[in-house]
């Protein structure tokens, strides 16, 4: 597919790039390009073709880095996951975060995926990113999924759209409790990564709520508890270069024994990174066992309801879990000391 | 066969008497253990040079002055009447030089009864107009401005339902594609009621792709009345008859160029639409025109494998031996039966075992997808899963080892035909070869761990491809300075063809490999070849050049003669040096000077293929055993290793046989495992044309394949022992793996492919409890 003509703009600045954005009015037509890993292909399939492209790849400004810093670890917007992948401290501190980043897509597309790009990134349901689909995220009456081919599709949807959230670093960050700085034409805001996700609704159909006008600056996990340990596993129907058939990101701690602060969170099971809180009750206060483990991954998918096509997500992502925490409790290289 | 003689010819004088045809004593094969200097070493490709360092030209590689770009607009519907199409704004778009569509096309005769630019359109992909622009954006451009208004019709796009009475007529008359193919010998009834044991099982296999690395396409370039087409093609002369019949042209009009290709799996070896559109449009514009498709539309409209369902039944007595084998079969074709799609689902069936009650049938199936075509020994693949997981399923009950049941129902004749096999231990030695290689006998299953389980499986083929397409034509230069040049219009579609081929002229010539050079893929450069297609290549064109070298050394051993004032008879060539009886190495005369002394008369030798045996069938055999883990918590298969053992006759290149039997093995694990084209039933809308969702391996999927030789010269085959390797090894792949995953887990799928989600249900519904105690 051929892309259609647009502009291109390469501004000073990341206030300049967002008043670039602010210029473009309602109709949302002027759109900032990163890594372009997603936007190229959402142009490509004809899905936005916006008039005019800003250029945030090069900016100053906008930072590339990765640091552990007092607040804890801070990822630059404009850092690649394979930045985030290879950092030496995030593999120590971080595996889930590393892990994440380096099971998605290909090493060609993580040397250009920017972390920003990577929360912003649209579904990959195969019914929205076919032009030919007038789907309800799109701003169309229905969604074709629901009763079509509905394989890769969510266990939890709490809209009409059944897409699911593509992002693996997503699941890593939500479980990691990390907080989003956004920064807009009035300034910046830090927002929960629980509060950046939401399930579209009718007047708002994207899965974040982040505005047309706003650009993510960098995301801060806050520093590790003593004991505190965290893993990402993602199963994909092929070895590599997949999106998740689901994902498990689980961060916990043990403490004299016990588990604590224990945060489970799925992917690929809902239109947003999908936190298990009735796990993580099943979890807290508990000794690691495998009866623990099996009715945490029991509780985490009690209230799914499985399409017609993806009911085998429910015994996978069970499966993940349990696994994701046998290997954390299992695991001395896992540990933490702060 | 014709060759020429020379009897005499010396240097300057023309004497064309010299020249006279005659027909050729036939030549012996090379005996199955004759020392070889030249056949049988892993000579590194002869292009690989032009390939790696980006010098190999393909259809998507030329480059002309004036050169347009075209693109298709294909219809959203799989199912509509097209009743307008305004193509005013995309013609007055700056930049667009030719905009052809069903409104001004002519009314070109094409698949079923239809014509080029037909007016219903009946799949997704279906053409419905083209434009040619300065650029590949121009054209798309151009093609969102035009507008088409659709009727659209009931349509159908899944085989069974396909098949429903009151289902949408994908044809006016119906949805069964051409004659039901029956076969029958024997009493299957009787054979059931014979037997102790009856496996019954309906199985299914998917639509998969070919997913050539090059799209299908061209470029045509007009000279005058002369068309020219750059078209990548398994079949240069197959283009070339069908586009002039298509354009009412002489054949002589029409030169289809080929040089290098991506890949065709039998998806490119017949004159597809965009060949005669891009044609159109270059006349139209007066300007070369490129057409080449893109991945949506290659997957869209540029051939699948077809999808099958099997109705099984399979009888033994006690002790194994075969009593019946009855099979009905159906599989869509897709929109258009478009010709080269040839699936001889049946043939496995009736042939890979000793059997004598057997009953095929086979029924093709309009749906409103995109035309299926020849993919890779077509219909062998989808036949081999359900017989061979059949089987497998038949010695667990008997509680045998899978591979005594199949030695123990082992054929080495030709049952459809009454006839033996040339190579009757072919197959045997295939068995013998993959599970000595892999330890079959010995294999220990390793102890759990955790929850992965380890599992062997095994399975074999037998394939009607690989004998060779006769006739078959090549001709040998012998330049003046004893370089060497061969010339066939064969085609080298990414197996290195042109190796092999080399190898086989110059063993025969007497020349080290690096004097010859080879020139095919031209239609007007080099006489008739048939398509590279049922692995016929190697096994129709060596035996051709063969005769051209004999026919070319015997010219040069007369002129040697005469220039050494010695009888032929005391002559002989070997590594670019005529040598004298008795006489040592190192007073051996160089080609060059005898060439040399004749100039400028040339040695020019003419080679035919002569036909397959009558008396016997000439088949190609193989067997593959696989080991894998499963995750039986996560559902993960990990393929661990492959043990292949394929019998392709006199090995000419084991690095070329290789590398097909890597390339098959890897093609036979997606489609065992991951790949399959997925449609959405409410729309008929393909919703993986795409390599995003359509999931070939990657190479982290691939384990180590290793390739247990099987060198054994096939010399009642054709002279040079010699059969094909291109496509069966994705036959056995795919049951070899599900027969691995049931003897890990003790879960059986009889629905192709064996994804991750398959199995995680088939395991939660605890369906695996038993077998594995």
């Amino acid at each position: 597919m051929s892309m259609r003509a647009f502009a291109y703009q390469r501004p000073a600045s990341v206030d300049d790039a967002i008043a670039l954005l602010g210029t473009s009015g309602a109709s949302g037509s002027t759109r900032l390009l990163g890594g372009g890993t997603d936007l190229l292909t959402l142009m490509k399939a004809d899905l936005v073709a916006p008039d005019r492209l800003v250029d945030v790849k090069r900016l100053g400004d906008f930072p590339d880095t990765i640091e552990v810093t007092a607040e804890g670890l801070v990822l630059g917007g404009r850092a690649t996951l394979a930045d985030v992948e290879t950092h030496e401290l995030v593999g120590q501190l971080y595996p889930a975060l590393s892990d994440a980043a380096g099971s998605a897509a290909t090493p060609q597309l993580r040397n250009m995926a920017t972390v920003a790009g990577n929360l912003l990134q649209r579904p990959r349901c195969w019914y929205f990113r076919n032009a030919r689909f007038d789907c309800w995220l799109k701003g169309g009456d229905d969604c074709p999924a629901r009763e079509g081919e509905n394989q890769l599709h969510a266990l939890f949807a709490g809209s009409p759209c059944v897409a699911v959230h593509p992002s693996d670093l997503a699941s890593a960050l939500l479980a990691l409790d990390a907080t989003v700085r956004i920064r807009g034409p009035h300034g910046e805001r830090a927002v929960p990564m629980a509060a950046f996700f939401a399930q579209p609704t009718d007047d708002r159909r994207t899965e974040t709520t982040v505005h047309a006008d706003e650009l993510v600056l960098s995301v801060t996990v806050p520093p590790l508890a003593d004991g505190a340990r965290n893993i990402y596993l993602k199963a994909m129907d092929r070895k590599v270069w997949a999106f998740a058939l689901a994902g498990a990101a689980v961060s916990l701690r043990i403490d004299d024994g016990k588990i604590a602060n224990a945060r489970v969170v799925l992917g690929a099971v809902a239109p947003v990174p999908w936190r298990c809180e009735a796990a993580e009750r099943a979890l807290n206060g508990s000794e690691p066992r495998d009866e623990v483990f099996a009715s945490a991954a029991d509780a985490a998918l009690e209230g799914a309801t499985p399409l017609t096509h993806n009911a085998y997500k429910v015994p996978l992502a069970k499966g993940l879990i349990r696994r994701a925490l046998a290997s954390l409790t299992d695991e001395a290289s896992r540990l933490v000391s702060a | 066969m014709s060759t020429l003689h020379v009897d005499h010819l010396s240097s300057g004088e023309g004497d064309e008497d010299a020249y006279r045809l005659a027909e050729a004593e036939s030549m012996t094969p090379w005996e199955t253990h004759a020392t070889l200097d030249v056949v049988g070493h892993g000579h590194a490709r002869l292009e690989g040079p032009e390939k790696v360092t980006g010098n190999a030209r393909y259809a998507y590689d030329v480059r002309l002055p004036g050169q347009l770009y075209a693109k298709v607009l294909r219809s959203p519907h799989p199912h509509a009447r097209v009743k307008r199409v305004d193509t005013s704004r995309a013609t007055a778009l700056p930049g667009v030089h030719a905009v052809i569509s069903g409104e001004d096309a002519p009314e070109i005769p094409f698949y079923e009864n239809t014509v080029l630019f037909e007016r219903t359109v009946r799949y997704q992909g279906d053409e419905v107009a083209a434009v040619a622009a300065e650029t590949e954006d121009i054209a798309a451009d151009a093609l969102r401005l035009i507008g088409v208004e659709y009727e659209p019709l009931p349509f159908v796009v899944d085989l069974e339902a396909a098949l429903r009475p009151g289902a949408p007529n994908v044809h006016a008359d119906g949805n069964v594609a051409g004659e039901p193919k029956e076969y029958e010998r024997g009493d299957v009834e009787a054979g059931l009621r014979e037997a102790d044991e009856v496996i019954e099982h309906m199985f299914t296999t998917q639509v998969a792709l070919h997913n050539c690395l090059e799209p299908h396409g061209c470029t045509a370039i007009w000279d005058g009345d002369q068309l020219t087409l750059w078209e990548s093609t398994q079949s240069v002369f197959t283009v070339r008859e069908q586009v002039a019949e298509k354009l009412d042209l002489p054949e002589h009009h029409v030169r289809v160029i080929k040089h290098h290709m991506g890949g065709g799996f039998g998806s490119k070896q017949i004159a597809w639409k965009q060949s005669v559109i891009a044609a159109l449009l270059a006349r139209r514009a007066s300007r070369p025109v490129q057409l080449m498709l893109d991945r949506e539309a290659e997957n869209l409209a540029a051939g699948n494998r077809n999808p099958t369902q099997q109705r099984v039944r399979i009888g033994a007595k006690r002790d194994g031996t075969l009593t019946a084998i009855d099979v009905r079969i159906h599989q869509a074709v897709g929109a258009y039966m478009v010709g080269g799609e040839g699936s001889n689902t049946t043939g496995i069936y009736q042939g890979l075992y000793r059997c004598p009650n057997v009953r095929t049938e086979q029924i093709g199936v309009f749906i409103n997808t995109g035309p299926a075509v020849a993919f890779r020994a077509p219909g062998y693949v989808e036949g081999a899963f359900g017989l061979e997981t059949a089987m497998d399923e038949l010695a667990r009950r008997l509680e045998m080892d899978p591979l005594d049941l199949r030695l123990k129902n082992y054929t080495g004749e030709d049952q459809v035909e009454g006839k033996p096999y040339t190579l009757p231990d072919g197959l045997r030695h295939c068995y013998d070869r993959a599970t000595r290689a892999f330890g079959w006998r010995g294999y220990e299953r390793p102890p759990n761990n955790g929850a992965k389980r380890r599992g062997v499986g095994i399975a074999a083929h037998s394939w009607m491809g690989g004998s060779g397409h006769p006739p078959g034509y090549a001709w040998i230069k012998l330049n003046t300075d004893g370089s060497v040049e061969i010339i066939t219009g064969t085609q080298d579609i990414g197996t290195g063809a042109r190796t092999g081929l080399a190898q086989v002229a110059a063993e025969e010539l007497g020349v080290p490999l690096d004097q010859v050079a080879f020139h095919l893929g031209d239609t007007a450069n080099g006489p008739y070849a048939p398509a590279s297609a049922g692995s016929a290549t190697q096994a129709t064109i060596g035996p051709a050049l063969r005769a051209a070298a004999l026919d070319a050394k015997r010219q040069l051993l007369e002129a040697a003669a005469q220039f050494l004032e010695e009888p032929v008879a005391r002559l002989s060539v070997g590594d670019g040096k005529i040598h004298v009886e008795g006489e040592p190495d190192e007073r051996a005369t160089p080609i060059a000077a005898v060439t040399g002394s004749i100039a400028p008369h040339m040695i020019q030798g003419q080679g035919a293929r002569g036909p397959n045996p009558k008396d016997k069938t000439v088949r190609t055999f193989g067997v593959q055993c696989v080991e894998v883990e499963v995750d039986v918590e996560t559902g993960e298969v990990t393929v661990l290793r492959v043990v292949a053992a394929h019998d392709c006759g006199r090995i000419i290149n084991p690095k070329l046989v290789d590398s097909q039997v890597i390339g098959g093995v890897t093609q036979g694990i997606g489609y065992a495992l991951t790949e399959e084209r997925v449609v959405d039933a409410a729309s008929g809308i393909v919703l993986n044309a795409n390599l995003e969702e359509y999931k070939v391996p990657t190479v982290s999927d691939i384990p180590p394949i290793q390739n247990a030789h099987v060198d054994m010269p096939d010399p009642e085959a054709n002279t040079t022992g010699a059969k094909g390797i291109g496509e069966p090894p994705v036959i056995p792949t795919a049951p070899a793996i599900g027969n691995a995953i049931y003897d890990a887990v003790g879960i059986r799928l009889h629905d192709l492919p064996l994804s991750r989600p398959r199995l995680l249900m088939a395991m939660e519904s605890g369906k695996g409890e038993e077998a594995r105690a």
